[in-house]
């Protein structure tokens, strides 16, 4: 039997061997479902933190008069201007939508209840309610995005 | 996270007035000087965009402050993190409200 200061010893030589860093937060292939939707939540939050700080510093060019903003519109209203917008729409679409699902799961809403572990094993709160949540802000993200091609393309 | 769900189901409302004050009309016209100036001198409207601003930097600073303290704990890190993405989202706040005040006086 190990005393305790075998325990620590053991727990501090290993302390980091468990660590993956952003290699484990990138990597979409492990848990299923909700860890894609993890993935995806963390990317299009980041993604669009990004974004919010550009469209801040690109709106301030208003202040310096009607042919600032011109050059500043002149960078942003072309076919890549465009297609990055229609990015935005769908990354803060799913964002959103996703942003739901995980308010009703935090407040304990389509989690299921805690039942005995039978084989195979599938976890409780990962059901149809939650997979279709996914599914749900998956579908909305590529709606918002047709609808927001059709409205930007239209003006060319 | 009750901030961060609170900012951010506020700013999904605040956001979708934001958007559909794009669509009111064809979308290269509303994005004109002088329709956006119209925007910004409108009071209601300059007030949804600063709550827009707070809304969003809160909700943005702090879920980029929650994946940051995912990859790593300790007290350092976790102060340094607080720290930085307070300053950053105070930062843009400001800038994005010199913006609002400036544009909403401009002629």
């Amino acid at each position: 039997m190990k005393s305790f200061n075998e325990d620590r010893i053991y727990s501090n030589s290993n302390k980091r061997e468990n660590r993956e860093g952003l290699k484990a937060w990138l990597n979409p292939s492990r848990y299923g479902w909700e860890r894609i939707s993890y993935w995806l939540q963390r990317l299009t939050g980041v993604f669009l933190l990004i974004y919010f700080v550009g469209h801040v510093i690109e709106t301030s060019s208003l202040v310096d008069g009607k042919d600032a903003w011109n050059a500043m519109l002149e960078l942003t209203q072309t076919t890549w201007g465009h297609l990055f917008l229609i990015l935005v729409i769908g990354t803060s679409t799913f964002h959103s939508a996703n942003g739901i699902r995980l308010l009703f799961t935090e407040t304990g809403r389509a989690v299921g209840k805690p039942g005995r572990p039978d084989y195979p094993y599938s976890p409780v709160s990962l059901n149809y309610r939650q997979k279709s949540g996914i599914w749900i802000a998956l579908i909305l993200a590529a709606t918002a995005m047709l609808y927001g091609a059709n409205i930007l393309f239209a003006g060319e | 996270m009750k901030i961060h769900y609170i900012s951010g189901i506020a700013a999904l409302f605040v956001v979708a007035v934001h958007i559909i004050m794009r669509l009111v009309m064809p979308f290269s016209m509303s994005l004109e000087y002088e329709n956006v100036i119209a925007n910004y001198q409108n009071i209601a409207y300059a007030v949804l965009l600063e709550s827009i601003l707070v809304l969003i930097a809160i909700h943005g600073f702090n879920g980029l402050r929650i994946i940051l303290l995912e990859f790593r704990q300790n007290i350092a890190w976790e102060n340094g993190v607080t720290v930085f993405t307070l300053v950053a989202m105070v930062a843009l706040i400001a800038y994005g409200t010199r913006t609002i005040i400036i544009a909403n006086g401009l002629g």
